[in-house]
């Protein structure tokens, strides 16, 4: 058997390595993408160099944004005293969806699970206090007085925090261990009110139900 | 009540394609070993219980015959009716290969419609009996254990979706308790139990279920096995079946406790209570409260262990005749007479839960059997509405049980209808040990 033109494989080899991608479909698609008109090749080269090159974490709430700090963290319509904390940028745009959600964000990127080698140390729980903590102190000497005001806006002291983790085991766990850091500091914690299926995933809620369970939140 | 009316098979083991329905309150399949009378049994058994006997992969279950198809698949579906004029239950489950060739999705669905294998269980209830039953009674903790479970599970969903939280509550604990351990943590500090205390929580509230259902459920078999056994023996025995758990959440004082589990029988060596009291039922909450100090007392012992050492994982089951433990010191047919007790327990336990009697699968176990076991069970096949039986040989039953059963020959993942004149055929030189 002739082997593969290495361009190709090497495509192949690539594909396979993403997520629910074996090395059936990993051929299918090189395959595809070698038949198909050039454009759609060079558009998708295009978007996956721009993905890493022109995107970023947000170094305020560690969302996936293209600017620093990102849209939500610099939009001073929205409360910056009430931090929703969630697992994934995806579930960001879960929330955001729903359109019943004025405060702002903290993105854990993951979810505390000992069998995949994830303790607290793995998500920005670290990070997510000392935001608390730094919350409702004076505006630092490098502010420009003429924003003052703006940036006292958009540094508030921490009023309630949001636990939006998952409705499953793991969110569960990341949900209660938060909230013993935070309530000591004497700041309301909420979680996300039930109605959302046990063992789901935000990401996957519909609009209604999320909308609901963000308006319906209770007391940690 | 629930009856299996039709089977149907496609690259289950040695079956390449099956189609079986059945028309008899018993059906007797005869057949020389290795031909797929076994296969067949669990294939049924799959659909009740959502697992493969005994603890193999799901891999195994799956014919390599089916590699060389354009898509290798496996699937066991049934027909089952299940009371008066109710609608027709579809039960199937079907393996596809995943991405990497060598483990397989399993997709469980009733009525065409896609399910969790827990939705599957109790649907089509069974109870298989094996020659190696006696493992139940010589084998280790996990056998009981593992008994335990699906006799229940088939009976109580509530009790089968509590252990599978249990499960994943005791992966996750495991794996924090051994990484804290390889972090050298020694010792409670309040970093410690802020990570621990979530996972002892849920350990404790799905434990607690599981652990009062089957103290309560061993309970009910303690009393039915001993009625079985005593048929079995002759009132010469008098069986006891003791659920141990990994901690004391029972009436006894720890002093008692602990000469129980190591041996002493309640009411003497100057032990108070009777035999009997070993019996005892309990609700969740008095559990919970009993696992959640346990808990709290050997945090030490545990993060030395880096592992889970209390709950139903480690649990397990005494079986006693005339005060000793038939693990250790019973004769063969002391624990062969236990074993099958324990399985009519069961039946009777199903039945009298659930208001209809499980489906019985019997694989080749009357060869086992003295005369007086094998009356024993044949009687209890006679409450029962539907038995399917194994046999090398046609005269393990006599001509009045074959008359009224539905007689098929198995043969290299075939079955056929048996003539008379083939099952007088089979008698002759079917059986790999003749017997007159
Ligand atoms: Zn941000």
């Amino acid at each position: 058997m002739q082997p593969l033109a290495e361009p190709v494989s090497r495509l192949i080899d690539a594909f396979a390595q993403l997520p629910g991608i074996g090395p059936k479909t990993a051929s299918r698609l090189a395959y595809f993408l070698l038949r198909s008109d050039e454009s759609i090749a060079l558009n998708l080269a295009k978007a996956l160099e721009e993905l890493k090159a022109n995107t970023l974490f947000c170094s305020i709430c560690f969302n996936i944004a293209d600017r620093d700090p990102c849209p939500v963290c610099d939009d001073a319509q929205r409360n910056h005293a009430l931090i929703c904390v969630v697992e994934e940028p995806l579930d960001v745009q879960a929330i955001e969806r729903t359109g019943e959600y004025a405060g702002v964000y903290h993105v854990l990127h993951g979810a505390i699970s000992p069998v995949e080698g994830v303790g607290p140390d793995e998500l920005k729980i670290a990070e997510l206090l000392q935001r608390i903590q730094a919350g409702g102190s004076a505006a630092p000497p490098d502010v420009d007085p003429a924003h003052a005001a703006d940036w006292t806006l958009l540094h508030p002291s921490i009023q309630e925090i949001l636990l939006a983790t998952n409705p499953n085991l793991e969110g569960e766990a990341t949900a209660m261990y938060i909230s013993r850091l935070v309530k000591p500091l004497g700041i309301r914690v909420t979680r996300l009110a039930r109605g959302l299926p046990m063992g789901g995933d935000l990401e996957y809620a519909d609009e209604v139900t999320l909308g609901r369970a963000l308006t319906g939140r209770s007391e940690m | 009540m629930t009856f299996l009316t039709h089977l149907s098979l496609t690259h289950f083991r040695n079956y390449a394609h099956l189609d079986l329905d059945f028309t008899h309150r018993l059906t007797l399949l005869q057949g020389d070993n290795a031909q797929g009378k076994t296969n067949l049994l669990e294939a049924v058994y799959l659909l009740a219980t959502s697992k493969p006997v005994h603890a193999q992969t799901e891999r195994e279950v799956v014919d390599w015959q089916a590699q060389e198809e354009p898509i290798p698949y496996c699937r066991v579906a049934a027909q089952v009716r299940a009371g008066e004029g109710e609608r027709p239950l579809e039960l199937e489950v079907i393996f596809t290969p995943r991405s990497d060739g060598l483990n397989f999705t399993k997709q469980v669905k009733v009525n065409g419609v896609g399910k969790r294998s827990m939705d599957l269980i109790g649907l089509l209830r069974a109870v298989l009996f094996l020659p190696e039953d006696i493992r139940l009674v010589d084998g280790g903790p996990g056998e009981r254990r593992r008994y335990l479970d699906i006799a229940l599970c088939q009976i109580d969903p509530a009790y089968c979706r509590s252990l599978s939280e249990y499960q994943k509550v005791l992966a996750q604990r495991n794996s924090l308790l051994k990484a804290l351990r390889e972090q050298g943590v020694q010792a409670a500090s309040p970093a410690v139990d802020a990570q621990l205390d979530f996972w002892d929580e849920k350990l404790v509230q799905h434990g607690a279920i599981a652990l009062a259902k089957r103290q309560n459920f061993v309970a009910e078999l303690d009393v039915l096995a001993r009625q079985r056994h005593a048929d079995l023996s002759g009132g010469r025995e008098t069986l006891y079946v003791e659920y141990l758990p990994s901690f004391n959440y029972g009436p006894l004082d720890e002093g008692e406790y602990r000469r129980w589990r190591a041996g002493n029988r309640l009411g003497e060596d100057g032990m108070s209570g009777d035999a009997g009291l070993a019996a005892f039922t309990v609700t969740p909450e008095a559990v919970a409260q009993r696992f959640t100090r346990r808990l709290g007392e050997r945090r030490r012992r545990e993060l030395a262990a880096g592992a889970t050492l209390y709950g139903p994982h480690r649990d397990d089951l005494r079986l006693l005749a005339n005060g000793r433990d038939l693990r250790a010191y019973g004769s063969r047919g002391q624990q062969r007479s236990a074993a099958l007790a324990l399985k009519l327990a069961e039946v009777q336990a199903m039945t009298a839960s659930t208001g209809s009697a499980p489906l019985l699968l019997l694989d080749d176990v009357m060869s086992e059997l003295d005369a007086n076991r094998r009356s024993t069970l044949l009687a209890a096949l006679e409450g029962v509405e539907q038995a399917i039986l194994t046999t090398t040989d046609w005269d393990d039953f006599t001509p009045e049980f074959r008359a009224a059963a539905q007689c098929l020959h198995v043969r290299a993942g075939e079955v056929f209808p048996a003539s008379e004149a083939a099952q007088a055929d089979g008698a002759s030189h079917g059986g790999e040990s003749p017997r007159g």
